[in-house]
């Protein structure tokens, strides 16, 4: 059997409950949300441990701050992810479980990694919270970096098994007929790409960094000092950090296949001239880093999303080469689903600025202080859940009912 | 097929199993527990009672460290493990149910802004607000049980979408209803028992008594509504599922079912005892006992939910060894059976040895083993010494003299209510046969 039959075949009989561009689009921005928020936390873990080793008061107290940030992160991060990890299924179904069942062990080891690098950071985070300098301790953010690193180390090699389409029948069935089935396979690490991502998690942390200031300036009870210290370090990271990051996408570039002409791709050019834009502007940045940050943290993120759907074309490249194309998939439109479900996203979006206006005021006044938000906000928040509700509940009454289910 | 991973003696089903009884711990601690802290809340708040904070920040952060970190995590665990266990199998679910997915991811946003704010601004911002972000907070989790339980009733019961095709049709199937109520019921009781235990550890030992009591009956409102709507959903299953757990189709089944109300009666009588009658016996290590009971008691349940959706993965539609049940003409499927049984099986693997000669022994042994794995791999253990339905033993008990003898088997397998049927032609029976009869513990 061929490849491409293989290919086409595994593709899910069921078809796609709605057009492939609409996935393929949430797959792209969902990745973008979900790669800066691990950015962050890999790159907020590094900064910590550095911090720490400084040995100066505003280090420690920043590198306890990240703490903070590098849990929250990780669980945002993670349930963030849970939406690529969905739409690259419906999508790319044939890559996505080839690639994981064969390397099914390190799959389910990619679990257990994760779960100690999460419990390493809070490890790192409670144990440190009240630490004066002489017993503040960076053994645990070490067990977690690390932990980071393989847990992202993992997800990349099946990522790059996904784009070795033609080498897999290679890998699974040896010289002598036998076929493996003990999900141990480990292939295609490209340490360009992989360095790539890691070193560009410290240019998100510097601009994290720079925002920090931005944030916290209001508050009178934080020293300017330490906030001027914070967002110096933040642009100074950022900017000196895009350059090896840049170097390494370039690293990477080369290894992919000359016929792409991926040079030419419009995202990938669009991606190279906003990470030059937004190096040069962080550059300029180093006199003002908090005046400077909303603008600085705008540019990155475009960029990043912008080499997202290069990656997305790229992906789009490699499977071309095997004749699968994702515009193939059959589609059975179900419209009531697909209204569900971007009824719901636009609701949710009105519903977390409840969430985000609290956060946003209550961290910017001084210890003790009680800020009083609009009363409707939260109200209208909880009306727009309970309608949600009432609205799902009416209608599976209903098709229960008429469908003979409900009794 | 895509390729197969094998776990020795135990089979790939049992990380799922393991790691799905262990989600259910954290995750409708998740959609339970807010419910209970918002009531303690707004009681410290409209009474006027600052002492019951203590219990509040105790209670939320347990929520924070052990929902967000072991519930997120298995919950996405659960489906990497079901994608290398069954990849077919969650994706027939995933392209019927993508959009009910990522409404549920809506909701797993909202509930993770809502509770790192809520826990971060406890005594930050005004009272009412705060409370609020406790009720947004519960209804989001209870949201995504009432999402999830939809495409785990379809599992058990595709109702009218095995005609339609319809989301809808087979989300609001016949078990969805009970299914989603007694979970809702038991949710307050594992909410109710980390409650106990928590509260068991403040210092103010009268605000811990009236917790412990309040949040005993919580528990016990919870076990007993859990239990008479379980009732209720074991009425509703379909036929052929009552015919296995309830009758005598597969007899280890009802002995689950029993273990699992033995172990949620322990769980009832605790919250009785511990939180009615003897106070001093709620504390952390009857608490944790007491989790452990409920844990198994879950792995149970959850068994006996996936055990009478046998044969199938998908009722009606996927059988458990991945393979397409019956043609779906509302999306254009067609069964995997009937093309398999005239076009071969072997033959139509991607991943396996091209030259493989079948009508020599070896080469029947070589073919037999994958064909085993495919077929039989994801329920039935192959070696000798296995512990997950090992099939050396199973076809000792029918006792064959002759590969021959297991071709016959294979002929009749698909009568069993719980098996699918052998989907090959002869050569591919031959071979399983050779393979199979070659195992045999004898």
């Amino acid at each position: 059997m061929e490849l491409q039959t293989y290919l086409n075949n595994m593709m899910d009989p069921a078809g796609l409950p709605f057009y492939p561009i609409i996935f393929q689009v949430l797959l792209v921005l969902t990745f973008a949300l979900h790669i800066t928020m691990i950015n962050l936390v890999l790159g907020s873990t590094v900064v910590a441990i550095w911090e720490l080793g400084r040995k100066n008061p505003y280090g420690l107290r920043l590198a306890k701050a990240l703490g903070r940030v590098i849990t929250v992160g990780l669980s945002i991060a993670i349930v963030l992810g849970v939406a690529p990890l969905l739409f690259v299924q419906v999508i790319y179904d044939p890559y996505w479980y080839t690639a994981n069942t064969m390397s099914a062990f390190w799959a389910m080891l990619f679990l257990l990694v994760v779960t100690l690098a999460f419990y390493s950071a809070y490890g790192f985070y409670l144990g440190n919270r009240r630490a004066a300098m002489e017993n503040a301790s960076t053994r645990w953010a070490w067990v977690s970096l690390v932990m980071l690193l393989v847990a992202g180390l993992f997800i990349h090699m099946l990522s790059m098994e996904q784009l070795n389409a033609p080498l897999w029948k290679g890998w699974l069935v040896g010289p002598d007929g036998t076929v493996s089935v003990a999900g141990g396979e480990f292939h295609g690490v490209s340490l360009g790409r992989l360095l790539h991502f890691f070193i560009g998690s410290l240019a998100v942390t510097g601009v994290f960094l720079m925002l920090y200031h931005w944030y916290f300036r209001q508050r009178a009870d934080y020293e300017q000092e330490y906030l001027v210290y914070v967002s110096k370090r933040g642009v100074s990271i950022a900017f000196w950090s895009l350059f090896p990051a840049i170097a390494a996408g370039f690293w990477w570039l080369g290894t992919v296949p000359q016929d792409f002409h991926f040079v030419a791709n419009p995202f990938f050019v669009l991606g190279a001239i906003a990470g030059v834009c937004t190096t040069a502007y962080i550059g300029t940045s180093f006199n003002k880093p908090a005046d400077r940050a909303i603008p600085a943290a705008i540019a990155l993120f475009a960029t990043i999303f912008v080499m997202c759907c290069a990656r997305e074309g790229l992906r789009m490249d490699y499977a071309g080469l095997n004749g699968y194309s994702i515009f193939n998939y059959h589609v059975n439109p179900d419209w009531p689903s697909t209204i569900l479900f971007f009824a719901t996203f636009v609701a949710g979006l009105y519903v977390l600025c409840f969430p985000a206006v609290a956060a946003f005021k209550a961290g910017r006044v001084p210890k003790g202080q009680v800020v009083t938000l609009d009363p409707e906000l939260g109200k209208k928040a909880v009306q727009v859940m309970v309608v949600w509700f009432g609205v799902v509940a009416a209608l599976g009454l209903v098709i229960s009912l008429k469908n003979g289910a409900l009794f | 097929m895509y390729p197969f991973w094998e776990v020795p003696f135990f089979t790939s089903g049992i990380v799922i199993a393991l790691i799905a009884t262990f989600h259910i711990l954290p995750c409708h601690l998740a959609t339970g527990a807010f419910w209970f802290l918002v009531y303690v809340e707004r009681k410290a708040v409209r009474e006027g009672r600052r002492e019951l904070m203590e219990f509040v920040k105790r209670y939320s952060m347990l929520i924070l460290i052990f929902c967000f970190v072991i519930g997120s995590l298995s919950g996405v665990g659960i489906w990497f493990a079901a994608t290398v266990a069954s990849p077919r199998g969650i994706s027939g679910l995933i392209h019927n149910y993508v959009w009910g997915w990522a409404t549920e991811w809506v909701f797993f946003i909202i509930e993770i802004a809502s509770i790192y704010v809520y826990y971060y601004t406890l005594g930050k911002i005004d009272d009412e607000s705060h409370l609020k972000l406790g009720w947004l907070y519960a209804w989001a989790a209870w949201i995504s049980m009432i999402i999830i339980t939809g495409i785990l009733a379809f599992m058990l019961s595709s109702g009218k979408w095995i005609e339609t095709g319809g989301f809808f049709d087979g989300f609001f199937n016949q078990t969805y209803w009970p299914q989603l109520l007694t979970r809702t019921a038991f949710m307050f009781g594992i909410a109710g028992v980390y409650a106990v235990i928590v509260a068991s550890r403040l210092e103010n030992r009268k605000v811990a008594q009236e917790l412990i009591r309040t949040a005993s009956l919580w528990g016990i409102a919870g076990m007993a509504a859990g239990a008479l709507f379980g009732a209720w959903y074991l009425f509703s299953m379909p036929a052929h599922a009552k015919e296995l757990g309830l009758q005598d189709g597969l007899p280890y089944l009802k002995q689950m079912l029993w273990a699992a109300a033995a172990c949620y009666a322990v769980v009832f009588a605790w919250f009785v005892v511990a939180g009615l009658i003897r106070p001093r016996l709620a504390g952390p290590v009857s608490g944790v006992l007491v989790l452990f009971i409920l844990f198994l008691g879950i792995g149970a349940g959850e068994g006996f939910r996936e055990g009478v959706r046998r044969p199938y993965i998908i009722d009606q539609y996927m059988y458990s060894n991945q393979l397409i049940a019956r043609d779906l003409p509302a999306k254009g499927v067609v069964a995997d059976i009937d093309k398999y049984q005239e076009a071969g099986f072997w033959n139509k693997l991607y991943f396996r040895p091209e030259k493989v000669d079948l009508s020599t022994k070896m080469g029947r042994m070589q073919a037999g083993r994958l064909i085993a794995l495919y077929q039989c791999g994801n329920c039935h253990a192959l070696d000798r010494f296995g512990k997950m339905r090992p099939l050396p033993v199973l076809l000792q008990n029918i006792a064959p003299e002759s590969p021959e003898d297991i071709e016959g088997f294979m002929d009749a397998v698909g009568d069993y209510p719980f098996m699918p049927p052998f989907a090959g032609n002869d050569e591919d029976k031959a071979a399983i046969a050779e393979y199979l009869f070659s195992i045999i513990r004898r």
